[in-house]
């Protein structure tokens, strides 16, 4: 733990950042110290990642400034972030495949020289391995390396390229228990040699054990800042929560009807395993968890775009493999995707058209085309009852806003008349009045009998609208939780594995 | 095993099937046809190949970057043509003024298929389709559709092809696959050891990684295909040598048989790997085959298309395949499932999986 | 619809060029605009427009066939081969469209099962059907047609129209209907603009992709079948190098390489533009390969223009946002 001096490397000085409709970053500051490991905790949409855009130059902030060394910097680009020693590492690095270890490590150096030399390089490589401690062959292609491998590779990059401020992004969201510890092993030793480094992570054990520092924030601001001795776990959790649970949901009936959906053990090879919960018809099934608890993963599998490789599923009583959407669809199971735009639909399309594609058999005359009548009044009934704000249905998605076009591709999943919907951050990254509005769907299909799987980390929605909750991390169940007993802090603590027992049942 | 392991990049394992292969062709060949371990042959195969592989490593420059030039015949046909007339027009010009026209138009026509590519953003498919046509058309338009012939050209040209470097026994090795084998050679030091050669490689392997990394990508890309066009216009240049007849529907159809070459021999479709040596090898595997069937089965040259296309196509699903397989166990391998670890949550999970 | 309005200024522009060229013919020679001409000019392409109607298709969906021209020229030579084997002429039709089948379910194989690119597949393709075709035909030239099949070919049929033309214009039909009002055509659409999209909202792309590219090997085949009645006499050669028209003439038609739009209209009248401008050169003795030059360069054009055009417009929505980023869509905050 050695902080070696009193001097932050680099100040983070009252850094906001807008888009559209969303305040990602307001005022935030924070220093990075040479020598020091800085955690960085919040939950999802609290501001980490655009903090780190801005960072590494892929964003620039509206207002506030980064200070170097005590003098105010501009990072352009990512050339610019690594003329300044500022590097980053994700949980997907950016390798090349093809190339060498070695070659991935010294790629983005300008000074090499004319001709390569190639001892020299591997040589040079195998030098900043050893002094990491990590154990790779050189000389193979980077295609064929665990993640973790490859993580530590783009550590020995950083570290080739004299990296001064070093931001870790949730890097040990995929590995094992022994890579963590390596991978920490090597944090360490960046910290001895005076690199700064920010250290994003849910997992709390890890915080606190390599942390010198503990950062929360929330809603884009900042909530507190102190040396991690002055912080416990309890503490931070309700830093990273903070506002009450707020009324403003429509209250939930729970009328639970039959068994809809059983799954027992699902699981897939490295992604998610032990699996199991039921559905019932009536009922709002929440699934809730952190960055990497492979939430989507159990939703993508049920829905047959990825297949399990274990498990069991039952659906309206009748045993069921999943293998396509086109089968899922056929036997009533619907998935509203998390990424409208790359999966949801279909942008230079008209609303009708999204609307209409699951299902478009239906819509089909005896010759076989498309009746665009009855499309566009199935169209126009959903316009309605989802209050979608489009001069008509005809218009093309891609003109609507964020809230309209989540809209457009529930009413998507809703034409397709599923017995259960599956519902993948419905209200990610779109305004309160619509947000209220889907809620206010959500809890109508309920009545009318579908089954729900919500999928969100907004924790204040999830808490509010399901009637049960199942908490999920790193692939792993951690609790199920009835309405009674859920709070948002209950469910925090057990998405990022801090429950102390005394589980709650149901 | 290691060891093996360690030095064997999947390339070199692809080349030295090659060889391997080769050396199968020739000796099964050998047995069938008499007198196949000639001269004759030894001289028809490697002569044909010379130029072949020359194009063949232009092709390869821009293959590496994820990218196609199916220009390569029209530029090689343009620049045979045109320096052929220059020549017959003017006998007196000096070799190296020939060698340096062939390469300098070249150059500027490979200079536009980059600047479409890599500027302009147009598909590397759409771009070279377009300039196949625009330059063959460029070649009838200056010719007039008349034929450059062999007695109007100079003597020291027509000799060239011919010119050994070294004979041994009844092999001769012929200057122009001397130089080709020095341009395999000097090319495949240029992808091995120059930072320019590497940057082909990141570009092709991943596109998006060498963006972030500030790469100058469209000036890599541009600067691939102006040498592509330089070695196809060198090429031009020994196919004017080696045929002194040269027609409008000259070199027609060659960058097929270039790709084909670097298929075969490695280069993968998707950029990123490959190398010189297996360009060269893959002309060579190819060349042998067709010649061989020719004289075995007395079979026509028109086997030869259909041939090709076959073996593109193995070439292509074998590396899709082997990919797929290696992506696998990449996969597989990165994210272990975690042993389970003893936390209350996991029990309260599996008695309220009984809730009824 | 912006998308829409994109469109119809690409067409209009199409259109515009289109009167210049006309105009510019018909002033070159008075009988350009007879009917017999008109009809005569269609005739030298037909068989390349019939295949352009198979690659619109292939192109929305976000492939591309580069074997079609081999494919034509194949089914040429396998009927002029079968012909001269003594094979009556009907059932050689027969099994040369059985071969064209199967050839479209060959690429469709590697494509859409094996998942390779289409690019590489038809490449291959187009290098190794042409030489299954001079395998047959070798060097000479094979005709000694039926009198009937010569006449299909050659007179017309019903009024003015020969056979192939009349048979193009049934697909026209055809091809409008399926790709507009269809659910198939729909679902050609959404798989070129996203194919997971597609994926994820049930449509079975694989089964689609396969059947795209066995029609387009049906339809090139057929194509080469009328040309050998056109020409009367078959080459190796026949319909060499056919696909950069063909190619061009659907991308000229505001068909985006990208996959994901562009309609039969606009490919309509590129193609109407491409015949008119290659009469119109051949009208000033300018030669065939150069006028394969020039479209060419169209082909370039086709793809750089909208290019500048989206830069051009990406300029004027950045400008027009003051202060504020361009939303990228990606997730807010984190």
């Amino acid at each position: 733990m050695t902080n070696n001096s009193h001097q932050p490397l680099l100040e983070i000085r009252g850094i906001s950042k807008r888009f559209d409709t969303t305040q990602a970053l307001d005022e935030v500051s924070l220093d990075l110290f040479p020598g020091e490991i800085h955690a960085l905790l919040g939950e999802n949409g609290a501001g980490k990642s655009t903090l780190i855009k801005i960072m590494t130059g892929v964003h620039q902030p509206d207002r506030g400034e980064i200070v170097l060394d005590g003098r105010p910097i501009k990072i352009g680009n990512a050339v610019e972030a690594q003329a300044h020693g500022i590097a980053a590492i994700y949980q997907e690095p950016m390798t090349f495949p093809d190339l060498s270890v070695a070659e991935n490590i010294f790629i983005s150096h300008r000074d090499q020289g004319a001709i390569l030399r190639w001892g020299k390089m591997y040589r040079d490589a195998e030098a900043i391995l050893a002094e990491l401690d990590v154990h790779l062959d050189v000389r193979q292609p980077a295609r064929g390396l665990t993640l973790a491998a490859q993580q530590a590779v783009e550590i020995a990059k950083a570290i080739s390229l004299k990296v001064r401020a070093l931001i870790m992004d949730e890097p040990t969201a995929s590995l094992s228990a022994h890579e963590v510890t390596q991978l920490f092993k090597l944090a360490a030793t960046l910290r001895e040699q005076g690199v700064a480094i920010l250290f994003i992570s849910h997992r709390m054990e890890e915080v606190f054990e390599i942390a010198d520092r503990v950062t929360v924030l929330r809603d884009g601001k900042k909530i507190s800042s102190k040396p991690r001795a002055e912080v416990t776990p309890e503490g931070a959790i309700r830093d990273m929560v903070g506002r009450k649970v707020e009324e403003s949901f429509a209250k939930r009936q729970a009328q639970r009807g039959e068994l809809l959906m059983s799954v027992r053990g699902l699981g897939k090879d490295g992604v998610f395993s032990d699996i199991s919960f039921d559905v019932f018809h009536g009922e709002v099934l929440g699934f809730a968890g952190l960055v990497g608890s492979r939430r989507t993963d159990v939703g993508l599998a049920l829905f047959g775009v990825e297949l399990a490789d274990s498990g069991e599923i039952t659906f309206q009583g009748k045993s069921v493999k999943m293998h396509s959407p086109a089968q899922a669809l056929q036997i009533g199971i619907a998935y509203a995707t998390e990424d409208r735009r790359a999966l949801g639909l279909t942008m230079p399309m008209s609303i009708a058209a999204n609307i209409s594609l699951p299902m478009l058999r239906e819509y089909l005359s005896p010759l076989g085309l498309i009746r665009r009548t009855a499309e566009e009044s199935a169209a126009e009934r959903f316009r309605e009852r989802l209050a979608i704000r489009a001069p008509s249905v005809r218009v093309e998605v891609a003109r609507l806003s964020g809230g309209n076009q989540q809209k457009v591709m529930l009413s998507k999943w809703l034409n397709a008349r599923p017995h259960l919907l599956i519902l993948d951050e419905p209200t990610r990254g779109i305004d309160v009045s619509a947000k209220a509005e889907v809620h206010h769907m959500i809890n109508d299909l309920a009545a009318q009998g579908l089954g729900i799987i919500l999928i969100s980390s907004d924790l204040p929605e999830i808490v509010a609208m399901s009637d049960r909750i199942l908490v999920m991390r790193e692939g792993r169940p951690m609790g199920l939780f009835a309405r009674e007993e859920a709070t948002q802090e209950k469910i925090l603590t057990a998405a990022m594995g801090q429950n102390s027992g005394a589980g709650e049942l149901r | 095993m290691n060891t093996l392991k360690r030095y064997l990049r999947p390339e070199q394992i692809r080349e030295l099937s090659l060889v391997f292969l080769i050396v199968v062709t020739l000796i099964f060949f050998g047995t069938q046809i008499e007198g196949y371990f000639s001269g004759r042959t030894f001289n028809r195969i490697t002569t044909t190949v010379a130029i072949i592989a020359v194009v063949a490593v232009g092709e390869t420059l821009v293959i590496l970057t994820r990218n196609y030039d199916l220009s390569v015949g029209s530029i090689v046909g343009f620049t045979a043509y045109f320096v052929g007339t220059q020549l017959a027009n003017n006998n007196g010009i000096a070799p190296l003024t020939a060698v340096l026209l062939a390469v300098g138009v070249g150059a500027l026509m490979g200079l536009i298929n980059g600047v479409l590519v890599s500027y302009g953003r147009v598909p590397s498919i759409i771009v070279t389709l377009g300039t196949l046509a625009i330059y063959r058309a460029l070649l009838v338009n200056y010719s007039g559709a008349k034929t450059v012939t062999t007695d109007s050209l100079p003597q020291w040209l027509l000799d060239l092809s011919s010119a050994n470097l070294f004979r041994i026994g009844d092999l001769d090795f012929r200057l122009i696959v001397g130089v080709a084998l020095a341009l395999v050679v000097v090319f495949q030091l240029v992808i091995t050891y120059l930072p320019f050669g590497r940057r082909l490689y990141a570009i092709g392997s991943n596109p998006e990684a060498a963006r972030v990394a500030g790469f100058p990508t469209q000036r890599t890309v541009t600067t691939a295909y102006v040498l592509c066009g330089m070695l196809s216009g060198l090429a031009g240049f020994m196919f004017l040598a080696r045929f002194g007849n040269i027609t409008v529907v000259a070199a027609q159809g060659m960058e097929l048989s270039a790709i084909a070459a670097v298929v075969v021999g490695g280069v993968n479709v998707f950029g990123g790997s490959g190398t010189m040596i297996g360009a060269l090898l893959g002309a060579l595997m190819i060349n042998t085959l067709e010649q061989s069937l020719i004289r075995w089965l007395q079979i026509s040259e028109f086997w030869r298309d259909a041939l090709l296309g076959l073996l593109i196509l193995l070439a292509v699903a074998t590396d899709a395949v082997i990919i797929n397989r290696l992506r696998n166990l990449w996969a597989r391998s990165g994210l272990q499932a975690r042993p389970a670890t003893e936390t209350p949550g996991v029990q309260v999970l599996e008695e309220a999986g009984h809730d009824a | 619809m912006r998308n829409l309005e994109r469109l119809k200024s690409w067409e209009g522009l199409l259109l515009a060029i289109l009167v210049v060229v006309v105009v510019n013919n018909a002033v070159q020679s008075p009988v350009y605009l007879s009917v017999e001409n008109q009809v005569n000019l269609f005739q030298l392409f037909v068989e390349r427009i019939i295949v352009a109607l198979a690659m619109t298709f292939i192109i929305i969906n976000g492939e591309i066939d580069l074997s079609v021209a081999s494919v034509m020229g194949l089914a040429s030579c396998l009927l002029a081969f079968l012909h001269e084997q003594g094979v009556p002429l009907p059932a050689a039709i027969v099994v040369t469209l059985t071969v064209g089948v199967i050839v479209g379910a060959f690429n469709g194989f590697w494509i859409s099962v094996v998942g390779l690119p289409s690019l590489a597949v038809t490449l291959a393709g187009l290098i190794g059907y042409r030489g299954v075709a001079r395998i047959l035909i070798e060097d000479r030239s094979i005709g000694n047609f039926p009198e009937w099949f010569d006449r299909l070919g050659q007179q017309p049929l019903v009024g003015p129209f020969p056979l192939a033309s009349l048979i193009f214009l049934v697909l026209l039909v055809v091809a409008i209907v399926v790709l507009q009002y269809s659910a198939f055509g729909r679902y050609v659409y959404v798989i070129g603009n996203n194919r997971e999209v597609a994926r994820y909202s049930g449509v079975r792309v694989r089964r689609v992709k396969m059947m795209l590219f066995i029609a387009s090997s049906t339809i090139a085949t057929l194509a080469g079948l009328l040309l050998a009645a056109r020409l009367g006499a078959v080459r190796g050669s026949t319909a060499e190098g056919f696909e950069l028209d063909i190619i061009t003439m659907v991308l000229l038609g505001g068909v985006s390489i990208f996959g994901g739009s562009g309609t039969l209209v606009g490919v309509g009248l590129s193609i109407l533009l491409v015949l008119n401008l290659r009469n119109g050169m051949s009208l000033v003795n300018i030669t065939s390969n150069t006028q394969t030059g020039v479209i060419g360069a169209l082909l370039i054009l086709s793809v750089l223009i909208p290019n500048w055009g989206q830069d051009a417009r990406g300029l004027l929505s950045r400008r027009r946002r003051t202060g504020h980023t361009p939303v990228t869509g990606e997730e807010k905050g984190g």
